[in-house]
């Protein structure tokens, strides 16, 4: 496993008002790592996500990708530098197919312009087979799910589990390096859990991806982590192995308060 | 890949049978087979909607384009000019216009200033105003690009803004944009001095026909097929966009921007993009329009025609291109048609029939009303004739049977005015309560309150049939539309998430 | 510096503004509560110059009036505002009400709808031609002076009619039940209607309200101005719509400011800036720009922060 540091924040702090949501947040992941980020509602988990991907601009600190600061960066040229992500509350393009909805996130790494595409030119077709090419490609790591007849349907015609699918292969298609997955297994039941579990997996070891993960299950979290940073109201309160922050007693006190006594 | 070993999937097979063979719950593909099977008409619509979505774009645009050019050779000259040529002009307007509110979703309030742009532009640079007579090859190109350019500028400040913002931003340069060009003849410029730059409100006239190398396009029958090409190419090109990497990221753009933005599309970029497409297009017809009105006026450029493009948008719905095309015959033949009498008579009556066979459902219930109207309206007539005379002496409009009838039937006073106007107002608070009344009192009135659309029909908007008329039906046509149909005639229904 | 000219236009300003932020109100209200351009707003304000116009005629006219002339103003502005009232609710309940769930755009197009309705309506019946108000005799020309500030009866009683329907508005929406309703429906209509709260009737109100202030500002207009017609709505609306932006929309205070704001700048622009009679629209649409481009929330508007 490669040693090199693809993502690191360093010192980032965030306000919103008066109430400071990230604050002095040091972060770093390495390459083909799988990093859960886990915390109680409100530690600022969604917060980090949308610095990283220039949603929100950080008041003071630097974000580094790949050795190069991406803050103030627009979003869609952070995306184009390679991080991509998926929303805790899905935000597909609902009335586009399945299949559009992926190529549609392919166009940072496309170049045919307006005019070319009017005049369907040899070369912009050329690219649109590519494109097309490329969507089935991340579409076929979930099986026959999403493969098939199931291109040409529209995306608000999915079930619930395969829309969350959806998102994470509109996410490969960006020709991410690092995946930002938010929520990936929320509202899912056991079995498909499971899969999510082992699709993260293959992610990386199939598909080269470097991970980083928001969860609550910890079931997941166990069977994917490499790592795991916890987090409360912005801070970073323990960072390590599974084992080591789920038994922290930061970690136990944030997600379910002082012990008042001894029980054991 | 996780989805073998042991997690229960069915063997892999293709096509829709992925779905296990009885309904299970914990199995997502149960869920979303039901779901996923696509709206599937049967009979006579399924065939054709199948067949339609097979033929691929430029066979779509023959289906139109041929009946189209037949057309002239079975009409005159003047039913061309005003129902061809416009609808035309109009299709044009309304596919540019499409482009920036069907494909990106902004609302561009001010798209007809672009129009009267190019037609200005193109004033200026062939007519005796300036004594420039340039050849369309030459200006044509020019006027693109200049409308284009100002597309730009106007776009460069909308980028940031949305929805609600965008609209009055437009709308307020369409504004500006009469103002100015109403007023171009008193400005001093910086450099140039005191021009007359627009002729103010009196325009531009004279505008030479297009000249493209020698051959001049002057006659209509010239025009319509300059025009009909036009538009056929139009349409081609607007298709073979949409399904290519710029119309994709439109309409991702239009879905949800930041969702967009986030998938590596630069949305602003892409919206300027729209703007500046919309504009050039809008420029282009404005051009040919000149050629057509051979004057540039400012009243042309106004909100009314706004309205009117963005009313064929919303009959045919938006982003359905052929749906546009189907909404500009409509919205250009139907006003044309209400002009006279005896072609709006029925058509209004027709209209209301229409309504009343598909609203009324049982045959009896629909009779007993309809013979409960005549019925009403004899007694009421007779009434009149023995108590009011003055309210039952004057003609029904137009002549022929119909209007014979109605003098017996209808009540029709010499000198309508001001119980017309009682009438209408008395109408629109009728419409406003009918809705809330009970069942029971709905069947009983609903006699009298047809009586009374007729009544100000015969008596108000028939005798005053003028573009008022024609407008206040539009208006409350688009409100009636919005509230059975959002999406338009042709609109898919969106799913949206609010 | 010519301070006459200068009290001149700070004069009509304020009248002109005491217009403008009546009719923002209106938006203001609308918007807040329904996050929806009620288009049709300027033609109701046009409606309610035609209602006062009639009432004013069905008194005996400005030369026979069978009441006194202080009582004919204000049966005029009671009858407009609540005529106005009323076709306010009305289009609520026709044009927007089945809409509450459709996409964004269709309640536009049906706002739009209804003000080619409401415009074509007018011309129908009341004609093309402008209207006289002529209510000089009944009012009297009577120019008050401060000092070299002067100005006539009728600004004086736009002014304070505006002033004292603003006010009246203020302690409704800040002390009633009706008006916590009001406010607590614009925060988030949901949780509004799980608190036990008629939404329906709220926004019925909200309109009733927003509508019948742009009724008396039709009739203020006709008093001032003395001619009215049947698309004096569109450029009015614009304005309104302006002042409303101003201020922030969604916020009473911000109307009542960016009114008198936009009134005034209108009217400075006439006097002071180049060809500004002609171009003085001009002026407005780019001060609008300017406060969209700088400042998109307004003056006393908070900007929405999007939860991702």
């Amino acid at each position: 496993m490669s040693d090199s540091k693809l993502l690191e924040l360093q010192e980032v702090d965030k306000s919103f008002g008066g109430l400071r949501v990230i604050a002095e947040l040091d972060l770093v992941v390495r390459e083909h790592e799988i990093v859960s980020v886990i915390g109680p509602n409100g530690a600022g988990k969604t917060t980090l996500f949308n610095l990283i991907t220039g949603i929100y601009r950080p008041d003071s600190g630097e974000i580094r990708f790949q050795d190069r600061n991406i803050v103030g960066l627009a979003p869609h040229k952070i995306t184009e530098l390679g991080i991509a992500r998926t929303f805790q509350t899905l935000r597909l393009f609902l009335n586009m197919t399945v299949k559009e909805n992926v190529m549609a996130a392919e166009y940072g790494h496309t170049k045919v312009g307006v005019v070319r595409s009017m005049l369907r030119t040899p070369g912009a077709r050329r690219e649109e087979k590519e494109i097309h090419r490329v969507a089935e490609e991340k579409l076929s790591f979930f099986g026959d799910r999403l493969m098939g007849y199931r291109w040409d349907q529209p995306a608000y015609s999915l079930s619930y589990a395969n829309r969350r699918r959806l998102e994470i292969a509109r996410a490969m298609a960006t020709q991410a390096r690092i995946l930002l997955l938010d929520e990936p297994a929320a509202g899912m039941n056991p079995r498909e859990t499971h899969e999510i579990t082992e699709l993260i997996g293959t992610l990386r070891d199939v598909g080269g991806y470097t991970i980083l993960v928001i969860e609550h299950d910890m079931h997941v979290v166990e069977g994917i982590s490499d790592r795991v940073v916890a987090l409360d109201h912005g801070v970073k309160i323990a960072e390590g192995s599974f084992e080591a922050v789920a038994t922290d007693p930061r970690v136990v006190e944030a997600y379910l308060g002082l012990r008042t006594a001894e029980t054991k | 890949m996780a989805a073998g070993g042991g997690s229960g999937v069915p063997p892999d097979r293709s096509g829709p049978a992925d779905a296990p063979d009885s309904p299970r719950i914990g199995v997502d593909e149960w869920v979303a087979s039901v779901e996923g099977k696509r709206e599937r008409y049967t009979g006579l619509r399924g065939r054709l909607t199948r067949e339609w979505d097979h033929l691929p774009p430029p066979a779509r645009v023959l289906v139109f384009a041929i009946p189209a050019a037949i057309f002239p050779l079975v009409t005159t000259e003047g039913n061309l000019f005003r129902y061809g040529l416009f609808t035309l002009i109009y299709a044009l307007l309304a596919l540019g216009l499409n482009i920036v509110v069907g494909f990106a979703g902004l609302l561009d309030l001010g798209y007809i200033a672009f129009f009267g742009c190019g037609a200005y532009l193109y004033a200026i640079l062939a007519s005796p105003q300036f004594g420039y007579h340039w050849q369309a090859e030459a200006a044509i190109p020019v006027i693109v690009l200049g409308t284009a350019i100002v597309g730009l500028l106007v776009g460069l400040p909308s980028r940031r803004l949305f929805g609600d913002y965008l609209a009055i931003l437009t709308l307020f340069f369409g504004q500006a944009f009469v103002i100015f060009v109403n007023n171009a003849n008193r400005i001093s410029f910086p450099f140039v001095g005191h021009t007359d730059l627009t002729g103010g409100s009196n325009g531009i006239a004279n505008i030479d026909p297009f000249n493209f190398f020698g051959y001049k396009i002057t006659t209509t029958r010239q025009q319509y097929y300059f025009l009909l090409i036009g538009v056929s190419v139009f349409l081609v090109l607007l298709m073979f966009v949409n399904d290519s990497r710029t119309g994709r990221a439109w309409r991702a753009l239009r879905e949800d921007p930041l969702a967009a933005e986030v998938m590596s599309i630069p949305v602003n970029r892409l919206k300027l993009l729209a703007f500046v497409c919309g504009a050039a297009a809008a420029g282009f017809t404005g051009a040919i329009y000149g050629t057509i009105a051979t004057a540039a006026l400012p009243g042309d450029y106004d909100v009314g025609l706004l309205i009117t493009i963005y009313a064929i948008m919303i009959l045919g719905g938006f982003g359905s291109i052929m749906g546009i095309v189907v909404g500009a015959i409509i919205v250009s033949s139907v006003p044309e048609l209400l002009r006279s009498s005896a072609n709006a008579r029925p058509l209004f009556y027709g209209a209301i029939l229409l309504a009343l066979l598909v609203k009324i459902r049982p045959w009896r219930l629909l009779a007993a009303e309809l013979g409960g109207l005549v019925a009403f309206g004899f007694v009421v007539h007779a009434i009149a004739e023995a108590a009011y005379p003055r309210l039952v002496d004057g003609k029904a409009l137009g002549s022929g049977t119909v209007a014979h009838a109605l003098d017996h039937w209808m009540l029709l006073p010499q000198h309508p005015v001001k119980i017309a106007d009682f009438a209408y107002i008395s109408l629109i608070a009728a419409v406003v309560v009918y809705p809330q009344l009970s069942r029971l009192w709905r069947a009983l009135l609903l006699a009298p309150l047809l009586y009374l659309v007729m009544f100000v029909w015969e008596n108000l908007l028939l005798v005053q049939i003028g573009g008022a008329t024609r407008l206040v039906l539009l208006g409350a046509l688009l409100v009636a539309l919005m509230n059975v149909r959002p999406q338009g005639l042709f609109g898919t229904a969106t799913v949206e998430i609010v | 510096m010519n301070w006459s000219l200068f009290f001149d236009l700070t004069v009509s300003g304020l009248t002109l503004g005491s217009l403008y932020a009546l009719i923002a109100l209106g938006y203001s209200m609308v918007y807040g509560i329904l996050k929806l351009l009620n288009f049709a707003h300027g033609d109701v304000y046009m409606i309610g110059a035609f209602v006062g116009w009639y009432t004013l005629h069905a008194l005996g006219g400005p030369l026979n009036p069978t009441i006194s002339g202080a009582a004919v103003l204000f049966v005029m502005f009671i009858v407009s505002m609540l005529g106005c009232g009323v076709l306010g609710v009305a289009i609520e309940r026709f044009a927007y009400r089945p809409l509450r769930n459709a996409p964004r755009i269709a309640p536009l197009i049906s706002a739009l709808g209804v003000s080619i309705f409401l415009q074509n309506s007018a011309l129908l019946i009341f004609g093309a031609s402008f209207r006289d108000y002529d209510t000089f005799d009944l009012i009297g020309v009577k120019t008050f002076s401060v000092g070299q500030l002067f100005f006539s009866v009728t600004q004086l009683l736009t002014v304070v009619v505006a002033v004292l329907l603003m006010v009246a508005l203020t302690i409704f929406v800040a002390r009633s039940r009706l008006g916590k309703a009001m406010r607590s429906t614009s925060f988030d209509r949901e949780a509004a209607s799980m608190m036990g709260i008629d939404v329906d009737r709220v926004i019925a109100v909200t309109f009733f309200i927003g509508s019948a202030l742009a009724g008396a500002a039709g009739v203020m207009f006709g008093l001032v101005f003395g001619q009215i017609y049947h698309y004096m709505g569109f450029i009015a609306g614009l304005k309104g719509f302006t002042a409303a932006v101003l201020g922030g929309i969604g916020s009473i205070p911000g109307a009542m400011v960016g009114g008198l704001i936009v009134g005034l700048a209108e009217s400075y622009a006439t006097g002071y800036l180049p060809q500004g009679s002609t171009f003085q629209n001009l002026y407005v649409f780019a001060l609008l720009i300017a406060v969209i481009l700088i400042r998109p929330s307004g003056l006393f508007g908070t900007a929405a922060i999007q939860k991702v």
